[in-house]
């Protein structure tokens, strides 16, 4: 179980404290078994149930290595239980601060509905403080979920925006990762986990407004997504170093990119992000999954899942995002396993 | 991972278990004595709230409702700094129920803590309503309605959860894998509702999550106000909204139930006599539970399969102590 729960802080979180996966033996149930991995679309219709309609929804995505000041992934980001430090309550409260910072710029700008996803591990998707988050938001909070990071995301939401992003796996940001893999492309084209997000909202008409975190994330980010609005909080200069802005000073910027990030969005000028069908999408597993024979062999043989090129790398095609977030999960759900 | 799943949904388990020899009479006097004490009478309209946590706003983990000191087991179950955050929030979500229940009339509050984390212990007493009696501590009489009786008005459930095996939010029901009563499944919920039903008093109000909810219209009909505080997307996941939010559905909802009450909307739940009750412990518990309940002599249980139980009672009352008996068992 504790070892589980490390495993679980490790997916979303760097790829530097990863050795645990071999020993104890393994349940090998499929996948497909277990509790809310086909609950995408049961989750889909329970948000629609509260999705407000004729006003402006924002889905805010809430990650954690992309806050202001934030460095270190062992202290910062993980907490006591968990073999982190008491500084992580702190950071629970910053990234609450800016996701309340967001919320009030998109306020601003006219956005009338505020649907807040926990979007890091550290705590098993429960890091934002609920009494002190704005009191209008509602926040998907817990694990396991469907699509970890778009649950119940829908054609209603009218536009995505991230907070405490982190850039690609293997680029210069800090506590770099992308979910369970090495890569990750559809049709070619590379995408974090802000592009994950905004390729399943694309594909049902929902723009990505707005990312904020590092410099390298912003960068990555809007060359992948074009002109969105970008906050960036922190310049990294190690995958554990930043010049870091005022968390104060962070939080103006925050409100102020919601602001303008929803004025262009009502104006149109923020496109959702198409791809043309089918989607070829092509992963490569993180190194130590990839060398993991159980989970190589487990993600190879879900349905459309075709062997391609090196170790721990598949092919998938699809005309679906949906299927893609749920693909993901699947993964997520193994590489979890004890 | 059955295992975990089963782990996280359990709130009242432990694989640590004292052998219990049968009851002595001494024993069965002293809890006889407890029993026939009884909450002092109020004027009024009465309020009874049993608070429950893995039900209330925010919750989704039993990580953040267990202190993790129940019993030996439970020790690293706990994130002591969230626990100690819903325990506030649970206070305040009883708050504003009672306020709401005094809006509409009511002059006299029970709270009897319904949640097993901290061993039933999880209200900060110097945040409740300085109106209420509160109803605290393990093991007690019935469980998690001790001290109702036909003087009450009415009767809360909040914070309540969904049914063992449904897809609800750390959904369980007492030790039991299965429960029934004259073949209707009952939830915690129900089961309570019985009880008080005997007694003439009717559920106004339930808060939980989505699945909580339905489950319970199934089992008490529409008569009661039902507060969805959270929708279920995984056992240990939700679509949650704020505390604040929260406790304003909770504040209007106990007026209503209140108004229903006082307008006699509301029947009590009953069953047919007798009540046949069967049901089944849960199959994570060792061997030593199923010797634990078979040593309950003051009950005449009859074993219906290795792990499942009959009682045959005019009585619901007697059930509730029969659940209190086997509470004991698990949890001493």
């Amino acid at each position: 179980m504790s070892r589980r729960l490390l495993l679980a802080g490790v997916l979303l979180a760097p790829a530097a404290l990863t050795a645990q996966t071999a020993a104890a033996p393994r349940d090998t149930t499929p996948p497909a078994a277990y509790f809310g991995v086909t609950e995408y679309q049961l989750a889909r219709k329970k948000l629609e149930l509260d999705m407000q309609r004729g006003g402006f929804t924002v889905y805010i995505i809430a990650d954690m290595e992309g806050l202001a000041s934030a460095v270190r992934n062992g202290t910062e980001m993980r907490p006591e239980l968990r073999g982190g430090t008491p500084q992580h309550e702190r950071f629970r409260q910053e990234m609450t601060d800016e996701v309340n910072a967001l919320i009030a710029g998109a306020r601003a700008g006219g956005a009338t509905q505020f649907i807040v996803n926990e979007g890091h591990g550290g705590t098993l998707f429960r890091n934002a403080l609920v009494e002190l988050l704005d009191p209008e938001a509602i926040l998907i909070r817990g694990y396991p979920k469907p699509i970890v990071m778009s649950t119940g995301l829908n054609p209603m939401v009218d536009g995505l925006m991230i907070v405490g992003a982190h850039a690609n796996a293997g680029s210069p940001g800090i506590i770099a990762h992308n979910f369970a893999f090495d890569s990750f492309t559809v049709n070619g084209k590379v995408l974090n986990e802000a592009g994950m997000a905004a390729f399943i909202g694309g594909e049902m008409g929902v723009p990505f407004l707005l990312a904020a975190g590092d410099d390298v994330l912003t960068a990555e980010t809007k060359e992948m997504l074009g002109p969105i609005e970008t906050v960036t909080v922190k310049t990294a200069v190690s995958g554990s170093a930043a010049i870091a802005l005022s968390p104060a000073r962070v939080h103006q910027l925050l409100r102020a990119g919601a602001e303008r990030a929803v004025r262009r969005a009502k104006a149109g000028a923020l496109k959702p992000l198409v791809f043309e069908k089918p989607y070829r999408v092509r992963l490569c597993l993180r190194r130590q999954y990839a060398r993991d024979e159980w989970v190589r062999t487990t993600v190879g043989r879900f349905e459309g899942m075709t062997a391609d090129g090196g170790e721990g790398c598949f092919a998938y095609t699809t005309s679906s995002a949906e299927a893609v977030g749920n693909l993901l999960n699947e993964i997520e759900w193994t590489v979890l396993k004890p | 991972m059955n295992r975990r799943i089963a782990a996280l949904s359990m709130l009242l388990v432990t694989s640590w278990i004292a052998v219990l020899s049968a009851q002595t009479d001494a024993q069965i006097a002293r809890t006889n004595g407890f029993r026939a004490k009884t909450v002092a009478h109020e004027a009024g309209f009465r309020v009874f709230i049993v608070p429950d946590m893995e039900g209330m706003g925010s919750a989704v983990d039993s990580r953040e409702i267990l202190a993790g000191n129940e019993t030996p087991a439970y020790a690293g179950r706990s994130s002591p700094d969230y626990w100690d955050r819903f325990r506030l929030l649970l206070t305040k979500e009883v708050n504003a129920t009672i306020a709401g229940a005094r809006v509409a009339g009511a002059r006299s509050f029970v709270v009897n803590e319904g949640h097993g984390g901290n061993l039933f212990a999880n209200i900060l007493p110097w945040d409740l309503d300085t109106a209420a009696m509160l109803v605290r501590g393990f093991p007690k009489p019935l469980v998690m309605i001790t001290g109702i009786d036909s003087t009450f008005g009415t009767l809360m459930f909040t914070g309540a959860h969904a049914n063992a095996g449904s897809p609800g939010v750390m959904p369980h029901n007492f030790a039991f894998d299965a429960f029934t009563i004259n073949d209707m499944k009952l939830n915690e919920v129900g089961i309570n509702a019985l009880i008080a039903g005997e007694m003439g008093v009717s559920v106004s109000l339930v808060s939980g999550d989505d699945v909580l909810i339905e489950e319970t219209r199934g089992m008490l009909g529409k008569g009661f106000v039902g507060i969805v505080t959270k929708r279920a997307v995984g056992r240990s996941a939700a679509i949650t909204y704020s505390p604040a939010h929260v406790r304003t559905m909770l504040r209007d909802g106990a007026a209503e139930a209140v108004r229903r009450e006082r307008a006699g909307g509301i029947p009590p739940f009953t069953l047919p006599k007798p009540y046949r009750v069967d049901f089944t412990l849960r199959a994570s518990y060792p061997d030593s539970v199923v010797t634990g309940v078979k040593a309950l002599r003051e009950f005449k249980l009859e074993q219906t399969g290795p792990r499942s139980f009959r009682l045959v009672t005019n009585s619901a009352r007697e059930m509730g102590y029969l659940l209190d008996g086997i509470e004991g068992v698990v949890l001493r």
